[in-house]
């Protein structure tokens, strides 16, 4: 049997159930916040981790000139080298729709029941799959708008067209995401790899080593194989070594989910401020009682063990809520993400730690808030207790912020007390504005990262103007490549580049990561790069090179600097540049340019093209696409092979789509601090409303009519929303800055092209409206129904 | 008949810390109370000294501000004295914190309030067993029978599981009443308990203190109606913070009939 304290303790938490809504959801939604990311986290690392590991991934990869078998065994019996494996991949033109093509990258795989490395598992359909037939990988089906069973088009370099049965899809988890790259990926054998024209060679070397942890030594084995190699006459085109046991989107999801941790304690934090204010409340409502109870012999610690009581008991109503919806969010995010990046999860449950810091934090952080107020409510006389009025006179009319508002004239009385009331209890406005400034802002801050983002976007397409790109099956005549693309009906202006990869080579002969060099005519109207240091090309230059901001970064090559010269090696010979100006990186990575004429010198390809950038009339999707078949149909006709093209428009739909993912996480966050600081000013109200029954009645006693009431507590409630509203926008400016360049460097490592959104401030005003509107229209129209009767009667 | 006012225990802590081998149950020494405020300071007593016996009915008259109020509540420490000293049995009450204050008002002062001071979200029966849960005095299977005893005293125990709101204000004071005894204190306070009560229930009210005076309790009464200064032992009249006068009623002397009960 309950002691009648415990009682007293349930019949308030009942007795006053929106109160006790109010506090609960205000805990649930922070533990809900923590919950959803902690899990995803925790089902993130293991989940993908111990998936990624099961495809026993590579330590290195090494695109070589084509080789066979042989190498491979010899490389097998490298010391040092636990496995090795040789595959081939290769890209050809998919058709996907009338006219509409998308390139399609075939990997062929020599014993589809022996896979030593990077293991691609069978989903459906036939395994291993036959002769001229395709395995398609499962999350990119969808963009072959295709299905198993059908027999697609694909188009090879000599502008052959064949004819590709679809039996079976598989997963292949040791590719970048489809969703992102908007590339489907098929699985051939070698025999159906020779009958498409490529031959049985490989030109891919897949490497497994000793301590494949340890990413140094992956690189000293690595480098041992690949002068192995060209000691054999072969070339090494560039090694690609992975970081050690991390799937590759790892680090996207991580500091994503990094920025989302914050969000998420944020609004754990924030709750705790609905806390603060509701037992505050609470205590100040209950002062008389806590004066009976130590009248008839409570002392003060059993009062606040009375009242900490009661916040464990909204605590653990607060878990039974945020626990199995956080655990549910997480699922569904984890699942959203899993189909993102294309993995399974392992099961659905709740992982303990994430439990138990739910569990510590919805205890902690309600009682660690509440501490202070029961503290002090507690410790009152019963003097005061029993002296208290309940009504606030005492805390209007002394400050400067009172006397401000007080001479505040010109509205109609009625609006005049909403707006002394808004400042009665200041300590309680500020904690909720601090909660509804503080979500407006993070709110304002994800649209701002949003805008900044598309910004971004449009910088990168003012950086490449041009509209088509078309890639050769081989090199053609720049001169020819210019004169037919100059001639199609539409096109406005054509560029050819040069293009090679280049090793940087350190004093000890170490090569660092490749680079792509653009060879670029220095009059270049296609590339507008912004100079951040030293010039752009000139006519008359011959080994200067210009880097973008990316390659200078430390972690990709801190060895280069303005005004070095420097050694590259491109296609396997060391060549000298000067490095002259740097220019700004947007959307990138490690880039740099160098005069054509000289860079297809040091490639043997003098007059030469593989690829050219086309400036059409018109710049919408449908236009391009339709310019694209034009352009190819007029290479052929000419007589040129054009194996793949890109336009601009869909590169840009791409991107936006990646974008927008990254935004809609930021916002369900920003949704989630709005959701709190609506609960603080709901809960605001309704302490208000309370407070002031008696003042009700006596408005009520001298005529008020109901709406007179309710509108004096909805304009105050709006009031408050317009308050934190201006606040909001004003801390979203430095808010919005941090974030955009949290986001720039975690997922484009570099910062965006900052903008801070109007319009985001203006759907956020028009959102804290709607909000303060709700939050206040039930405790507005519970105080405009009591009656006169009924505020006498109140206690 | 009265075997369940007997003490329970005795806090060592709380009681006997200063024996001041006074002969009274209650004595005031010169107490002085000034508030102060914004307008300034306001002397609410001016060196009043009260004795009170043990079984006596005293009743302290005067109007509205004279003090009578301050003057009960430094003898229950609801309120500090400026200066003087605040004696209840061997206990200085001056000299408690607010803790040791709670527990010893708990045990050995009932307090009773004009405006009832019920707590509104427990019943009847659960309003007079909380003191007895606070101070942890009888045993938690005792205190329902306890209470439900009292409330019987007081005529209230077919109300028991009702809530306050439930019952009227006379049926409420005797609630409170009930409250007041529930850990046997050898003391009751009441400021104005029939202020806020009509005549026949207030006198009803009062019949119930005459009859805890007859069964040995002491009792200290605040009151301005001065007609109830004829039914009870002595009546003190206190004016503008001072004690102006005493009346003492020959016919309602204090009971010999039982044993003096110790403050614990």
């Amino acid at each position: 049997m309950l002691n009648p304290r415990w009682r007293k303790v349930i019949r308030d938490l009942w007795g006053n159930k929106t109160r006790t809504l109010l506090v609960v959801m205000s805990i649930a939604v922070g533990v809900f916040a923590v919950g959803v990311i902690v899990s995803t986290q925790i089902l993130l690392s293991t989940d993908l981790s111990a998936s990624y590991l099961a495809t026993t991934p590579s330590s290195a990869i090494l695109s070589v000139s084509p080789f066979d078998d042989d190498l491979v065994e010899t490389v097998r019996r490298m010391p040092g080298v636990l496995e090795a494996e040789g595959h081939h991949s290769m890209n050809v033109r998919l058709l996907v729709g009338p006219n509409e093509w998308r390139t399609l990258n075939l990997d062929a795989i020599q014993k589809f029941d022996d896979q030593r490395l990077n293991r691609l598992a069978p989903v459906s359909g036939a395994w291993p799959p036959p002769n001229k037939t395709v395995l398609i990988e499962r999350a990119s089906l969808g963009l072959t708008n295709a299905k198993v069973g059908d027999t697609v088009t694909v188009e090879l370099t000599d502008g052959r067209q064949l004819g590709l049965k679809i039996v079976g899809t598989a997963h292949d988890l040791n590719k970048p995401p489809a969703a992102f790259t908007g590339q489907p990926y098929g699985y051939i054998n070698y025999d159906t790899m020779e009958w498409l024209g490529f031959g049985r060679l490989h030109d891919e070397l897949r490497l497994l080593v000793e301590n494949g942890t340890d990413k140094k030594a992956v690189e000293e084995a690595a480098k041992g194989v690949s002068q192995k190699i060209e000691k054999g006459g072969r070339s090494v085109f560039f090694t690609w070594i992975p970081t050690p046991g991390k799937h590759p989107p790892d680090d996207a999801v991580q500091p994503m989910l990094l920025i989302l941790g914050v969000l998420g304690t944020l609004s754990l934090f924030l709750s705790g401020f609905l806390v603060i204010n509701t037992i505050s409340a609470l205590l100040m409502q209950q002062t008389r009682q806590i004066g009976i109870m130590k009248a008839v012999g409570a002392q003060t610690r059993q009062i606040m063990g009375l009242y900490l009581g009661m916040v464990v008991i909204f605590s653990l109503l607060a878990l039974l809520v945020a626990i199995p919806l956080g655990a549910l969010g997480a699922f569904a995010f984890v699942g959203y993400l899993a189909n993102l990046i294309n993995f399974d999860i392992q099961g659905w449950r709740i992982p303990l730690p994430s439990l138990l810091l739910q569990i510590g934090v919805g205890l902690v952080v309600p009682l660690a808030a509440s501490l202070w107020p029961i503290l002090s409510g507690a410790r009152v006389t019963v003097r005061e207790a029993l002296n208290s009025t309940g009504i606030g006179e005492r805390h209007f009319g002394h400050s400067w912020v009172d006397r401000l508002v007080e001479s505040v004239r010109g509205f109609s009385r009625p609006t005049l007390i909403s707006l002394r009331n808004t400042f009665r209890r200041k300590a309680r406005l500020g904690l909720t504005l601090f909660t509804l400034t503080l979500g407006g802002a993070v709110f304002i801050a994800v649209l701002s990262v949003h805008a900044s983002l598309m910004n971004t976007l449009d910088d990168f397409f003012a950086y490449w103007r041009y509209d088509i790109g078309l890639n050769f099956s081989r090199a053609y005549r720049t001169e020819q490549i210019t004169r037919e693309a100059l001639s199609v009906p539409g096109v406005v202006g054509a560029e050819t580049f040069a293009f090679a990869r280049a090793s940087h080579v350190h004093a000890d002969g170490k090569e660092a990561r490749p680079v792509t060099v653009l060879g670029v005519p220095p009059d270049t109207q296609i590339i507008q790069p912004k100079l951040l240091r030293g010039r752009w090309l000139l006519p008359d230059d011959e080994n200067a090179i210009v880097v973008n901001a990316t390659v200078l970064d430390p972690e990709n090559d801190p060895d280069i600097h303005l005004g070095d010269e420097v050694t590259f090696k491109i296609e396997g010979r060391d060549t000298t540049w000067r490095v002259v100006g740097v220019v700004q990186a947007v959307l990138q990575g490690p880039l740099m340019y160098a005069p054509r004429s000289y860079m297809e010198r040091v490639t043997n390809n003098v007059g030469r093209a593989g690829f050219v950038q086309i400036v059409t009339e018109q710049h919408s999707l449908a236009y391009q696409t339709q310019m694209a078949e034009s352009l190819k149909q007029h290479f052929k006709d000419a007589g040129m092979n054009v194996s793949g093209t890109e336009t601009i428009a869909s590169i840009r739909q791409q991107i936006e789509y990646q974008f927008n993912i990254l935004v809609v996480f930021l916002a369900f966050m920003a949704v989630l601090l709005a959701v709190v600081g609506g609960l603080g000013l709901m809960g605001t109200m309704s302490i208000n409303v309370l407070e002031r029954t008696r003042e009700i009645g006596v408005m009520r006693a001298i005529g008020a009519s109901d709406g007179s009431v309710l509108r004096i507590f909805l304009v105050e409630g709006v009031f408050v929303g317009m308050l934190s509203w201006g606040l909001g926008a004003l801390a979203a400016l430095p808010i919005s800055q941090v974030l955009s360049q949290a986001v720039g460097m975690a997922f484009l490592r570099a910062p965006l092209s900052y903008e801070f959104s109007t319009q985001g401030a203006l759907l956020w005003l028009g959102l804290v409206l709607v909000l303060a509107s709700g939050a206040s229209l039930l405790p507005s129209w519970h105080a405009a129904r009591l009656t006169v009767r009924d505020v006498l009667a109140y206690e | 008949m009265f075997s369940w006012l007997r003490r329970q225990k005795r806090d060592e802590k709380v009681n006997g810390r200063y024996r001041h081998g006074n002969e009274h149950l209650i004595e005031a020494r010169e107490v002085v109370k000034v508030y102060e405020n914004a307008a300034g300071k306001f002397t609410a007593l001016r060196g009043v000294s009260l004795q009170v016996n043990p079984h006596e009915f005293v009743a302290v008259v005067g109007k509205s501000g004279c003090g009578k109020s301050t003057l009960v509540n430094m003898i229950t420490g609801i309120d500090r004295p400026t200066s003087g000293d605040i004696l209840v049995g061997d206990t200085a009450v001056h000299t408690l914190n607010e803790g040791q204050l709670a527990q010893w008002r708990g045990r050995n002062v009932g307090v009773i309030f004009q405006f009832f001071q019920l707590l509104p979200t427990l019943t009847v029966a659960e309003n007079v067993m909380l003191p007895m849960d606070f101070c942890n005095m009888y045993a938690p299977r005792e205190r329902r029978d306890r209470a439900l005893y009292l409330l019987e005293q007081v005529e209230m125990a077919e109300h028991a599981d009702k809530l306050p709101s439930a019952t009227s204000g006379g049926q409420q004071q005797r609630v409170a009443i009930a409250r007041a005894l529930a850990n046997d204190p050898p003391i009751l306070l009441a400021d104005e308990p029939t202020g806020n009560l009509d005549s026949k229930t207030a006198e009803s009210i009062f019949r119930l203190f005459m009859d805890l005076v007859q069964q040995g309790k002491t009792i200290v009464m605040v009151t301005h109606d001065r007609d109830l200064t004829r039914q009870v032992t002595r009546a003190v009249v206190m004016a503008d913070g001072e004690i102006v006068d005493e009346i003492v009623n020959q016919s309602v002397t204090p009971t010999t009939v039982f044993e003096p009960e110790e403050v614990r």
